[in-house]
């Protein structure tokens, strides 16, 4: 709402230039943007917020100046030089629906010369970003930025029967309205009429049919109180907003109907000339009595913690139009901590009901500022979140790793989306999305990961090891079900080439290290073969974790998905459930307690094996742990040879296994025992041989 | 040279016989010694050295031990030994200075030889980074749990009753018309992607009595068209404080906590009244501008202060919704952008590029 300070000065005496009143009108709720010149003089620029609809005018701003500064605000008394004539011989007016219409006032003028307005009215509409039409329609917007009350100008001689309808739209009704488009409406909306057509659209916007234009002589001033849920509703449903709408759905003030009709009457003479016809019509089935509200020291200091003095208290809310007076048996004793007010609510102030909304407006005039800062004694513990501790410890490893984290919009583009969708996964689908794509919660996030991985490629960054913590989204029986989840991702070069040393391409076994050292705070993940289609079947790998069953999957992205996302690098993904990781993060936390580091020397021996294609390592490492050997420590693979001299369906593998006892010192005896027994159970179980060195 | 052969004669075949004529000898024999030394240091075989003098069997001082000091008579026998441990003393004492020496002088050529040139990086390990939003994050629950603050989270996917009406904000209200919201397609229910973290004031008051004092981070959706400053999602941290006894005061004391702990100790507060459904009286929280310090600037709008986010006291109408008594209970509310937080603390001029991932922006936040 943009506010002409000669304007406002109109109404209230205020002195203050206008980059004090800008300050002082922030601090007590209505935040001034800006200030700047106009023809018509400095401009505010004015936030009003919703609650607030009596500011969208020059009067209502007038009012809330004039309880900063303690100022009276001057009433607006227009004069007009009516005709003998009454309007109520002129025009009729029927509310047949008054739940949607509370009021409705019409003054009827008639002989009046439509020209273009006078200097000063087109400066002041101008100035507040409005076009000059007519000096008839500029007044009914200039009394709408003066008092807050939409107002419409009908040509009475194109009303049949010359009388007003406030009905609801009939089924299948359509009109054209002023902005030229033809609108159909439906019977929830509500409609000004006259004998026989809709004429406008209540609280939104008129129609071109009964349009003032330059040859008009006779007008109908409308200034009536539409209900806002209907107006907004209407507005809405028509996508049509018009200042008017705006302000009926905030709530207009019934009671300055009738005023804004005498002011725009009286304007329009004076611009246009023409005789105003005696009277005003006015039918008001919302006529509802002033409620009153209660305000207490008692509560105001509850809520606020600080006390305001009685002067105060009664001078904002007096200037603020609530009529405070003292009801309580202790009228006497000014700062009575028993004090209590009674108010009237003004007709501009549906928004103030309630003993704590007497409590706002005292305390936003009196001054946010005054009142003191104290910090509330902590009664309870602070808490992280549950897994807090936990998730510290995931991150921190991951990024130690290597990965940069990433934070990503679930909102992805539903086809991708639908590629690692799992089957019988119900995605949750924005109904109205902005764009195509971000149309759908993520499924995965393998989806986000990509668009990361891509959107750096595309900027010719092409090493990358990325991580987010976030979340998947899916519906189950139509219920929501958010999914938390670590997702990684990588590409290009593990190492880049450096004086000191040579550059290595990322690979598979760098992924699966990376996992593994996560892995190690959740005590250790278990492989398995296979996974979902999007991954190269050959690495496509599913993980899990001892006590917490399967946690997700990794691998790289199969050739065909990298394709047809454009993705030349091969790309190294996986994703992991991280409630169940963070809860194998904490069990192994648990259950992690101190070994005794032993005193006496290791001894590693390695064997050569030749072992059938198919063989895994793990059946070596199981097989040899089977035979609990006190003494045995570890079981590593030191080297893997296929091909060469190896006979055809054989591969070597050479292991590298570590001995240790507490007790002792081992002997030469000792170790030998437990390498036959190596080797036996290596030919006997897997058919393994040793290979000649 | 006479006198180290001298060492293979006793004193009684070389006519030694007084103490004056043995002090004269191992004077001899210790100008001998520096000669030696002195001689040979630039060259010297400091181990060949040190075997001739010091040897165990044939070295110089153990032959004047066999050859002097043994048969010697007895009048001249104390003379003998105190020379000789003195001459002992002087051979040591030398050779540990000259061996000291030596290892220096190895050192400074080696360190010459080696000198590498510091001015090439060495082997960087590749370290990943924590996302800026992720760190602003740990700040502001940091700040917050050092007052008693709890933290909670709650679904994105939200429900209309508690995104909206728990919250005083009903279907037709005004309100809304800043809070554009994507809807879920399907829903029954007609869920919502939640618009702001506050569905979690009504979700945590239904389950818990009071005292409740919680924060509450989490994604929020909007459906703005993206533009520098706004996107389809951005972050939030909800706070609420409901007790018997917390007035407008302990609000006031809380924000300006923060802002002090967040922005530094010089950073003042303003709050300046405003309205949202859910809270009355209601405050936006402002800070002196970051940029000017308050002086007015560009980027403050020439007003010296900085909105940062919205609050206020809770509004006794939440309160009917969750079965709090709204006369025994009050409390206070707040709802920071997080990203807003951190473009302005850390000078990031775009949002987008909070979400864009890209690495270069992603390093620079180590």
């Amino acid at each position: 709402m943009k506010i002409v300070y000669n304007w406002l000065k109109e109404f209230v005496d205020a002195t203050a230039p206008p980059a004090e009143l800008r300050s002082r009108l922030s601090l007590a709720g209505v935040a001034v943007d800006s200030v700047e010149e106009s023809a018509a003089g400095p401009v505010l620029d004015a936030e009003i917020t919703a609650n607030r609809p009596d500011c969208l005018g020059h009067y209502g701003m007038a009012r809330e100046v004039a309880a900063i500064y303690r100022l009276p605000v001057k009433a607006l008394q227009p004069k007009l030089k009516e005709a003998a004539i009454k309007a109520s011989d002129a025009t009729r007016v029927e509310i047949e629906a008054p739940e949607l219409c509370g009021r409705y006032t019409a003054r009827i003028m008639r002989g009046v010369k439509i020209q273009p307005s006078p200097d000063w009215l087109r400066q002041r509409l101008e100035a507040i970003g409005q076009n000059s039409i007519n000096n008839v329609v500029d007044v009914t917007n200039y009394v709408m930025f003066e008092l807050g009350q939409p107002m419409h100008a009908f040509d009475l001689d194109k009303l049949s029967e010359r009388r007003i309808v406030v009905r609801r739209a009939r089924a299948g009704e359509k009109i054209r309205t002023l902005d030229g488009v033809e609108r159909a409406l439906t019977k929830d909306m509500c409609v000004i009429a006259d004998a026989s057509r809709a004429l406008a659209i209540a609280g939104v916007m008129g129609g071109s049919e009964s349009e003032i234009g330059f040859a008009s002589r006779n007008v109908l001033l409308e200034s009536a109180w539409f209900d806002p849920i209907t107006v907004r509703r209407t507005s809405k449903a028509l996508g049509l907003r018009t200042e008017a709408s705006y302000r009926f759905e905030r709530g207009a003030d019934p009671e300055m109907a009738e005023l804004a009709t005498r002011r725009a009457a009286e304007l329009i003479q004076q611009l246009g000339g023409g005789e105003i016809l005696s009277g005003v019509v006015d039918v008001y089935p919302g006529r509802a009595p002033a409620p009153s509200i209660e305000l207490s020291r008692k509560e105001l200091l509850r809520v606020m913690g600080a006390d305001v003095p009685d002067r105060d208290i009664e001078e904002i809310l007096a200037a603020l139009g609530f009529h405070p007076s003292r009801t309580d048996a202790h009228r006497g004793t000014p700062g009575s901590l028993l004090a209590v007010w009674q108010c009237t609510q003004p007709s501009w102030r549906r928004d103030a009901s309630r003993g704590i909304d007497l409590i706002e407006e005292v305390a936003r005039h009196y001054g946010y500022d005054k009142f003191p800062p104290r910090l509330p004694p902590a009664k309870q513990p602070a808490h992280r979140l549950p897994h807090a501790e936990a998730q510290d410890r995931l991150r921190e490893r991951v990024v130690a790793l290597g990965y940069q984290e990433i934070v990503a919009i679930p909102l992805v583009d539903a086809r991708r989306d639908e590629i690692f969708r799992a089957e019988g996964v119900a995605p949750a689908v924005i109904g109205n999305p902005l764009a195509e794509d971000a149309s759908v919660m993520r499924s995965t996030g393998i989806v986000s990961m990509l668009g990361a991985l891509e959107w750096n490629l595309n900027h010719g960054q092409r090493n990358l090891r990325l991580f987010e913590i976030g979340k998947t989204y899916e519906l189950r029986d139509g219920e929501p079900v958010e999914t938390a989840v670590l997702t990684l991702g990588a590409t290009g070069l593990a190492r880049e080439k450096t004086i000191h040393e040579a550059e290595r391409e990322f690979t598979f076994a760098d992924l699966k290290g990376d996992l593994d050292g996560i892995g190690k705070l959740a005590g250790r993940f278990g492989w398995q073969s296979g996974g979902p289609a999007w991954l190269a079947g050959g690495l496509a790998s599913r993980i899990s974790a001892g006590n917490s069953g399967a946690l997700g999957v990794a691998g790289q992205l199969a050739r065909r998905v990298a394709d047809q996302l454009k993705l030349r690098q091969e790309i190294f993904v996986a994703e992991l459930r991280l409630e169940p990781l963070l809860a194998g993060i904490e069990a192994a936390r648990a259950t992690e307690k101190f070994t005794l580091i032993p005193r006496f020397p290791a001894v590693e021996r390695d064997f050569s094996l030749v072992l059938t294609d198919g063989v895994k390592f793990a059946q070596v490492a199981d097989t040899i742990r089977a035979l609990a050997i006190p003494e045995l420590r570890s079981v590593e693979p030191a080297d893997l040879f296929r091909g060469g001299k190896m006979p055809v369906g054989k591969f070597s593998l050479m292991i590298r296994v570590t001995f240790q006892s507490g007790e002792t010192t081992l002997t030469d005896a000792r170790i030998a025992e437990c390498s036959s027994q190596i080797v036996a159970a290596l030919e006997s179980k897997l058919g393994a041989t040793l290979r000649a060195s | 040279m006479a006198t180290t052969d001298s060492t293979k004669q006793t004193l009684a075949q070389m006519g030694v016989d007084s103490p004056t004529k043995v002090a004269s000898l191992f004077d001899d024999l210790r100008s001998a010694f520096d000669r030696d030394v002195a001689h040979e240091i630039s060259s010297l075989d400091l181990e060949a050295a040190r075997v001739k003098w010091l040897g165990r069997k044939a070295g110089i001082l153990a032959e004047i031990g066999d050859n002097w000091l043994k048969p010697a008579a007895k009048e001249i026998k104390p003379a003998v030994g105190q020379s000789l441990n003195a001459l002992k003393a002087h051979v040591e004492g030398q050779f540990t200075a000259l061996a000291a020496a030596k290892d220096t002088a190895r050192e400074q050529s080696a360190a010459a030889r080696d000198q590498i040139d510091l001015s090439l990086p060495g082997v960087e390990r590749a370290i990943g980074t924590r996302h800026l939003i992720r760190q602003t994050y740990e700040e502001l629950e940091r700040i917050f749990l050092s007052i008693g603050f709890r933290v909670v989270e709650g679904p994105e996917i939200e429900t209309p009753y508690y995104n909206f009406e728990a919250l005083n904000i009903p279907e037709h209200h005004p309100a809304r018309d800043n809070m554009d919201t994507f809807y879920i397609e399907g829903s029954k229910a007609g869920h919502l992607l939640r618009t702001h973290t506050s569905p979690m004031q009504i979700r945590t008051m239904e389950k818990e009595k009071p005292p409740v004092r919680i924060i509450v981070p989490g994604k929020v959706y909007r459906r703005d068209n993206p533009d520098s400053t706004h996107g389809y999602m951005f972050h939030q941290i909800e706070g609420l404080a409901v007790d018997t006894d917390i007035t407008f005061c302990d609000f006031k004391g809380t924000v300006e906590y923060f802002v002090r702990e967040f922005l530094g100790p010089k950073a003042k507060t303003r709050l300046r009244p405003s309205y949202f459904p859910f809270t009355e009286p209601s405050a936006e929280v402002d800070a002196t501008c970051h940029v000017c310090g308050g002086s007015g600037c560009r980027v403050c709008k020439f007003s010296g202060w900085i909105e940062l986010f919205g609050a206020g006291m809770v509004n006794p109408a939440v309160y009917g919704c969750v079965n709090y008594d709204p006369e025994k209970l009050s409390g206070f509310a707040f709802g920071m952008g997080v990203d807003r937080l951190a473009m302005m603390k850390y000078g990031v001029g775009e949002l987008p590029v909070l979400t864009q991932n890209d690495v270069r922006f992603l390093r620079q936040f180590p």
